[in-house]
């Protein structure tokens, strides 16, 4: 039993943190939190199991097809929902477009895929047990994510750009920064890594249009709890998210667990508003 | 061929620009040429700042600025920068995570790289003392340091024209001394510098022409060789007279 | 422009507006009476679910379109109202209840939820707090699923029945009308009453809602209770009208659905959201072979307003709005009629300041500073960027809290970090930006000041009882007052953002007069104002402080401090560099060194 809380919750658990991950890029190129991460997730798993289970591609080639469609959804949210919202100073638009947008994608996976969960095809034949491919696929994932972050901001000019415009996005304007691609890049790369944790992850979680829902709450709680922006405390919370709601599931069932996960959460937010790591609220005066 | 004066460097004329509702400037006529210092003065609020976001695009504005020979009205940022135009901003806001170095890299953004590592070696030659810190975080210089990093980010895309917004904020005296040599030496090498100064002597001293700026419009425009500057400074400032006159 | 023809203007555009604004409820109201005659059970059930639906959503627009809370998950307490009334009646968890009872226990419980999930707006940001009503909601559907005894689980439990006069029917079908109209009725007194307005600040310029001693924290609780409890009543007639409910039939989509509805409608606005939502509620009947793009559908729209009209409805329906106003518009105090507003002289007492210190990090911000602002005294506060003007302002009004040194009134202790109490002590200020709500009226901005003033209570003014009246009178007749005091009465029925920044600048005085300041801290109001109107602007602080309220003038217009200040202090580097007239301040070598930076 200690063995499946392990495998299962760190497996969902990377899955968690790399949609809080995303949540984070977003929010580090443009100060909104989207509410696509969970759409990107959800789309992840929908489109993998549509280009290569439906349409019979090999799985390479729909898991590249896969990633490049995040890609170009993160696109299109920037131009569509930040880009415009951003001359306005009024903070819940931010939150009105994209979940505008997400609702519409959501529903229109709803009607073209179905409102049932599609399982997703094996692409690894390694037998169940510890080693099969739905544990140690999105924990591959979100370790290859984490160091190819860490590459791409201390390796890469367009990486330490994307640090800077997070930090002082006037003074990088100032500079003469490219602060327009600079954003769409990130929200590209956001997409990527959304549907990346969603592919991952979609062999447990199968295909499913209401996953949008499940991945943005239990995305965002490690965001929550570790720091908006911090990946770090992403992945640290989603790992931590994932452990715990396993044991919670084992120990109480399915339904408590939720309930236990969304008091933890509000708790630690009412105690520290910020989360476990953040910083200190902004001059308001 | 006819002796003209050569066409300035930088020309606004008309600038008008605010911050939302709230009006500025109202009106801006000046001009830069090429390998000048001039100097930008004048009391708070009077939209010092204001007049160097509007040039380098930072805030919306209207009138005309050409730059170059090239109309730079509907220019942002990046397009000013990449014309030569290059705008340090005043709280020398550099980015604390990174490096020196890389803070460095990035004012030379899209720059072919070769190019770009000669160049920021170059700006780290004006400013020894931060050329030794290339691979500390910015966050561990302090405030002075963390100017003349500012300063140096302006000059690695070898400007024509380049914007100071009090440079000598927070900096000791030893320091500004040290900034305003550096801009003495831009100029030698080709430079044109508008530099925005609270320090009035310091900022004649360097100078070769200076505007005044009070309530939004200019108030004085001069050389700074000729006679009498201080006390017409003065009154510019404040409108009206002082009992107590600065005295040299 | 003149000010004998102004005050005719506002009167009668007020009566305009009360008559425009009625008529489309008489309408609405006519078609619900009416509708039965129609004898078409299929069209009854349509406008019950509309009723319905209303009902939650009217309490819904208090929390989103009022206070600005983006809950997201407010389908919970249709589905808390729904399964209370409905396990009640049914006598599954307790000995079964009367139906009325039960349907106000589910309002009870509704009020319950609604104060629980409210709590956490009161410390998260906007996208935080609209995660936590969607984890809520999911909750409340794994409950309803779990507790089987009680709920039914995933099967379900049959839902009330109500006994005559409101039976099955059209019986039921005028209970669905008279509780939305009531709902109706409670939720625009709230909204023009002063909680109205201060939700509105709380909204969009929280920072102004403070300095106007706003309790925010209560209001919300308030206003989520109320909500709450709307929005369980109409879970409970939800249950009756479907006679089942399973814990599927409380969708997310749902919960969106509501709250698109209002911002379709439009923030701010009762009627807008009421037309929102019957729109979404009959969209699926009309659209019937697109009923599966319905939720698609009203995500386009909700997208569609956010980029293109975001005040929704309300803003597309705003009429009087539109007028074009008079050009060359200027701005004439009247401070003869400042005697009315500022009210009694208040005996002669001191804001004093010793000693203060506050550091930001390594930066001494303030540096041992000494000042007294005395009743009846311009005292003007001027020196270069960063001296600690506005900083010290900024403590004297509460926000910050100095490491060390005195802040006293009279020889009492002002309170730090709490901005919102200043208002009590009759110490007004007003912003360097103005902060203002640009989508309220001129008049309904500076009845915000009024907010303290009120005796009525949040229920009062919900039942429009005698004392709600008598403030909302009292309350519009002194902002009239500060209005023409400053010379703005002719634009008081005026969107705010439509006025230029310099009436801005004093329709913020007008609001900062409302508290019959004792003590008024201007924080450098003559920027981006005229020669002309700086001039009237001088003439009018001295005008209020010869009523006696003691004048903190921070500036940077030379000109304007030395011509109406009595005292002034020089702050440099956080420190006082001199104190005294502003002849003496003239004349002083080291203040003019100072500006001049040699």
């Amino acid at each position: 039993m200690l063995e499946s809380i392990l495998s299962y919750g760190l497996a969902v658990g990377a899955v968690y943190a790399l949609i809080g991950i995303t949540y984070n890029v977003m929010f580090s190129a443009s100060r909104v939190f989207s509410f696509t991460a969970g759409m990107l997730g959800m789309l992840g798993g929908v489109l993998g199991a549509l280009f290569i289970a439906k349409m019979g591609m090999p799985a390479i080639v729909g898991f590249v097809l896969v990633l490049a469609c995040g890609a170009v959804l993160g696109l299109v949210t920037e131009v569509l929902t930040v880009r415009p919202v951003l001359k306005s100073i009024e903070q819940h638009l931010y939150v009105l477009s994209t979940l505008a947008f997400a609702l519409m994608v959501q529903q229109l996976t709803a009607v073209e895929w179905g409102t049932e969960a599609q399982p997703f095809p094996r692409l690894i034949p390694i037998g169940p047990g510890w080693l099969d491919q739905q544990f140690w696929l999105p924990m591959l994932a979100c370790a290859v994510t984490i160091v190819g972050l860490e590459l791409l901001y201390r390796k890469t000019l367009i990486g330490r750009a994307f640090l800077a415009c997070a930090e002082d996005s006037y003074a990088a304007r100032a500079l003469g920064l490219p602060e327009t691609q600079l954003r769409m890049a990130s929200f590209a790369l956001a997409g990527v890594i959304g549907t990346l944790a969603g592919f991952t992850g979609a062999e447990m979680l199968l295909a499913f249009f209401g996953n949008q829902s499940i991945l943005n709450f239990y995305g965002f709680v490690p965001v929550a709890l570790g720091g908006m922006g911090s990946n770090r405390g992403a992945v640290v919370g989603g790992l931590a998210l994932g452990l715990f709601q396993q044991a919670a599931n084992f120990l109480v069932g399915g339904i408590f667990a939720a309930v236990a996960v969304f008091v933890v959460f509000i708790i630690v937010l009412l105690l520290r508003p910020e989360g476990l790591a953040g910083a200190s609220a902004a001059r308001r005066v | 061929m006819p002796t003209s004066a050569p066409e300035p460097l930088l020309e606004i004329s008309g600038l008008s620009a605010g911050y939302g509702k709230i009006g500025v400037l109202q009106g801006i006529d000046l001009r830069v040429g090429k390998g000048e210092i001039v100097a930008l003065l004048g009391p708070n609020g009077a939209g010092k700042s204001t007049l160097l976001k509007a040039v380098s695009g930072l805030l919306p504005r209207s009138g005309s600025i050409r730059f170059a020979g090239k109309d730079m009205s509907k220019a942002g940022p990046r397009d000013a920068v990449n014309e030569g135009l290059v705008h340090v901003v005043e709280g020398h806001r550099v980015f604390t995570q990174l490096t020196v170095f890389d803070n460095l890299l990035l004012a030379g953004y899209g720059m072919p790289r070769g190019e770009l590592t000669a160049r920021v070696e170059e700006a780290l030659a004006f400013f020894p003392e931060i050329a030794a810190k290339r691979a500390d975080r910015a966050i561990t210089l302090s405030g002075g340091q963390q100017q003349m990093l500012a300063v140096a980010q302006g000059l690695v895309r070898r400007p024509r024209l380049l914007m100071l917004d009090e440079p000598s904020a927070g900096l000791s005296p030893v320091l500004v001394d040290r900034v305003l040599a550096a801009v003495v030496q831009l100029r030698a090498a080709g430079t044109a510098v508008l530099l925005v100064e609270q320090l009035i002597e310091k900022a004649l001293a360097t100078s070769d022409r200076v505007y005044a700026l009070a309530r939004g419009s200019i108030v004085l425009e001069a050389r700074t060789d000729e006679a009498d500057l201080p006390s017409r400074l003065e009154h510019a400032y404040f409108g009206q007279d002082v009992s107590a006159p600065l005295s040299a | 422009m003149t000010d004998t023809a102004a005050p005719a203007q506002p009167a009668r555009a007020l009566s305009l507006a009360r008559i425009e604004g009625a008529l489309p409820w008489i309408a609405l109201g006519l078609v619900g009476l009416l509708l039965p005659l129609l004898d078409d059970s299929y069209i009854g059930v349509i406008a019950q679910r509309a009723y319905i639906y209303w009902i939650l959503s009217a309490g819904l627009n208090l929390v989103v379109g009022y206070a600005g809370q983006i809950a997201i998950g407010w389908v919970s307490m249709l589905t808390l109202g729904a399964y209370t009334t409905a396990a009640l009646t049914a006598g599954t968890a307790t000995p079964a209840w009367h139906p009325y009872l039960a349907l106000v226990a589910g309002g009870a419980v509704g009020a319950l939820a609604g104060v629980i999930v409210g709590l956490p707006a009161l410390r998260l940001r906007t996208f935080y707090f609209a995660m936590t009503t969607l984890g809520f909601a999911t909750i409340v559907t794994q409950v309803a699923l779990a507790w089987k005894d009680v709920t039914g689980g995933g099967v379900g439990t049959p839902g009330p029945v109500f006994p005559w006069p409101f039976d099955p029917g059209w019986g039921f079908y005028y209970f669905c009308f008279i509780l939305a109209a009531l709902a109706t009725w409670m939720t625009a007194n709230l909204a023009s009453s002063r909680f109205g307005r201060a939700l509105v600040a709380i909204r969009d310029s929280e920072v102004a809602a403070e300095a106007s001693g706003v309790a925010k924290s209560r209001l919300l609780v308030a206003v989520f209770l109320f909500a709450g409890a709307l929005g369980g009543v109409a879970g409970g007639l939800f249950a009756s009208l479907q006679s089942y409910i399973t814990p599927d039939a409380f969708t997310f989509e749902m919960s969106v659905l509501f709250f698109i509805a209002i911002l379709i409608g439009g923030r701010g606005s009762i009627l807008g959201p009421a037309l929102g939502t019957i729109v979404l509620t009959v969209l699926p009947e009309f659209a019937a072979p697109l009923v599966q793009w319905s939720t698609f559908l009203y995500a386009a729209m909700l997208l569609a307003i956010v980029l293109l009209v975001p005040g929704g409805i309300a803003d597309l329906l705003d009429y009087k709005n539109r007028r074009p106003l008079e050009q060359h518009r200027e701005i004439v105090p009247r401070p003869e009629l400042l005697g009315r507003v500022l009210g009694a002289r208040v005996a002669s007492s001191a804001i004093t300041l010793e000693n203060i210190a506050l550091h930001f990090g390594g930066v001494r911000a303030i540096d041992g500073l000494d000042l007294e602002i005395k009743s009846g005294e311009v005292h003007g506060l001027i020196g270069p960027n960063g001296s600690g003007k506005t900083t010290t302002l900024n403590v004297i009004s509460g926000y910050y809290r100095p490491n060390t040194g005195l802040l006293e009134l009279d020889g009492a202790d002002l309170p730090f970090d709490q901005p919102q109490a200043r208002a009590g002590y009759r110490i007004a200020r007003t912003f360097q930006t103005p902060r203002l709500v640009g989508s309220a009226s001129v008049l309904e901005n500076v009845k915000i000041g009024g907010t303290v003033d009120g005796e009525g209570s949040f229920t009062e003014s919900i039942l429009a009882l005698p004392r709600h009246h008598r403030d909302e009178k009292q309350i519009k007749q002194a902002a009239m007052q500060a209005l023409a005091a400053v010379g703005l009465e002719s634009l008081a029925n005026v969107r705010a953002d439509r006025l230029q920044h310099s009436e801005l600048r004093f329709v913020e005085i007008a609001r900062a007069l409302m508290l019959r300041p004792a003590f008024l801290l201007l924080d450098e109001p003559a920027a981006g104002l005229s020669a002309e109107e700086i001039r009237r602007l001088g003439a009018l602080i001295v005008a209020i402080s010869r009523e006696g309220t003691g004048v903190l003038l921070v500036e940077h217009h030379a000109d304007l401090i030395f011509d109406i200040c009595d005292r002034v202090t020089v702050l440099n580097l956080g420190k006082v560099l001199a104190a005294g007239t502003p002849a003496e301040i003239r004349a002083h070598r080291e203040v003019v060194s100072a500006y001049l930076g040699a």
